[in-house]
């Protein structure tokens, strides 16, 4: 069996976890084309940490830690300059055939409340929804379960408290 | 909605982000083939930067302290030598930063390695400080004794080194996180020179207050 060189790894790595990298960066970035650049910073640094991989953790949680810390310290490089562009351009925009509008918006909401909390708040947010245990996300931020525990709870309280208000107006 | 649609909603999004496929293999083949260079490794450039030409100053001092050991003036020796002391003393700095930066695994859990990044940036307060420490050297390198023989002259030149080492004193033990919000304090760190450090200290903070299970505002 041939030996995989380190640049075939990483390339089958990144094919095979693409999706962590773009729902961290678009959770992070409200611009498209920011999006593509803090992909591709966060996939430089996937690179030149590859020997400092821990087999001890489970692949996807260094992943997660990479794209998680990279997309932090872009978006508070960036702050002042996302405030400045306005929050809305980034969104999914509405599918005009699309046969589930309700579920659109939903989603829409559910980016908008995303793009408002706080970076590390975002970070808890991301991985409850990507369905980490709270084992997983406890060992991705670096803080004990209960701590993620409780700190899940209050964002769900904040979003239920969001899509009800919706669901009035 | 509950946990399971809410978790649905945001898979939905998975979807249409299939399409990124080709732009990964792209950015993966160009990554792996050339040399590139992080945004974290792109800060030691100014920091090496500023090592060698503090290095070139400091260098520069030190030939005129050693030329005038014998003949200059003892006011121009003793300035002189704080002055050098001091800026090896931030050249230390800077070279600690340097360290820092390669010590930094983004590869740690999230709040590891932020608290590193934002502590780092904070780090360059201490170089303020060092810098405000120097302001009464500048006040007596120039100094000789025919110049304090007349009393006025003595007079004025005592009067304002003892302003400038009062300054220099309360600012140096001042200038600290706890009193970021000062306004003396946002008035000298005011410009975008700064704000990366500002915020840093409002960003260990609020790492210090996530740790704690509190929420933070």
């Amino acid at each position: 069996m041939p030996i995989e060189t380190p640049s075939q790894v990483f390339q089958e790595l990144v094919e095979q976890h693409r999706g962590i990298l773009f729902k961290v960066a678009k959770a992070y970035c409200p611009n498209e084309e920011e999006q593509q650049d803090l992909v591709q910073e966060m996939m430089i640094q996937i690179w030149q940490s590859l020997q400092r991989y821990d087999p001890r953790y489970k692949i996807s949680t260094w992943l997660y830690r990479i794209a998680l810390n990279v997309a932090i310290s872009h978006f508070r490089k960036n702050k002042v300059h996302q405030r400045k562009q306005g929050t809305l351009q980034g969104q999914t925009p509405l599918s005009e055939d699309s046969d589930q509008p309700e579920k659109e918006q939903q989603l829409r909401l559910l980016e908008q409340f995303i793009e408002e909390l706080k970076e590390l708040d975002k970070a808890l947010m991301v991985l409850y929804l990507e369905d980490r245990s709270y084992a997983e996300i406890a060992e991705i931020i670096g803080i004990s379960v209960s701590n993620v525990a409780t700190k899940i709870g209050r964002i769900k309280d904040k979003l239920k408290q969001r899509f009800s208000q919706q669901k009035i107006s | 909605m509950d946990d399971k649609e809410l978790k649905a909603l945001w898979q939905t999004q998975a979807l249409k982000l299939e399409k990124n496929i080709l732009l990964t293999r792209k950015y993966a083949e160009e990554i792996s083939k050339m040399k590139v260079q992080s945004a974290l490794a792109s800060m030691k450039s100014p920091k090496i930067f500023t090592i060698i030409v503090g290095i070139l100053w400091v260098g520069f001092v030190d030939f005129l302290i050693i030329g005038a050991w014998q003949s200059g003036s003892a006011f121009f020796l003793v300035s002189a030598t704080i002055q050098v002391v001091l800026s090896k003393l931030a050249l230390g700095i800077y070279l600690y930063q340097l360290v820092l930066i390669s010590q930094i695994n983004l590869g740690t859990p999230v709040l590891e390695a932020q608290e590193k990044i934002a502590s780092l940036k904070a780090s360059t307060l201490w170089v303020a400080r060092l810098l405000f420490l120097q302001l009464p050297i500048w006040t007596t390198f120039y100094l000789n004794a025919q110049m304090l023989k007349q009393p006025l002259s003595l007079f004025i030149n005592l009067l304002i080194t003892a302003l400038f080492t009062w300054a220099a004193l309360w600012l140096f033990f001042n200038i600290k996180y706890e009193n970021r919000d000062k306004k003396w304090f946002r008035m000298i760190f005011e410009g975008k020179e700064w704000t990366p450090m500002l915020q840093s200290m409002e960003f260990l903070d609020e790492i210090r207050y996530f740790q704690k299970d509190e929420e933070y505002v």
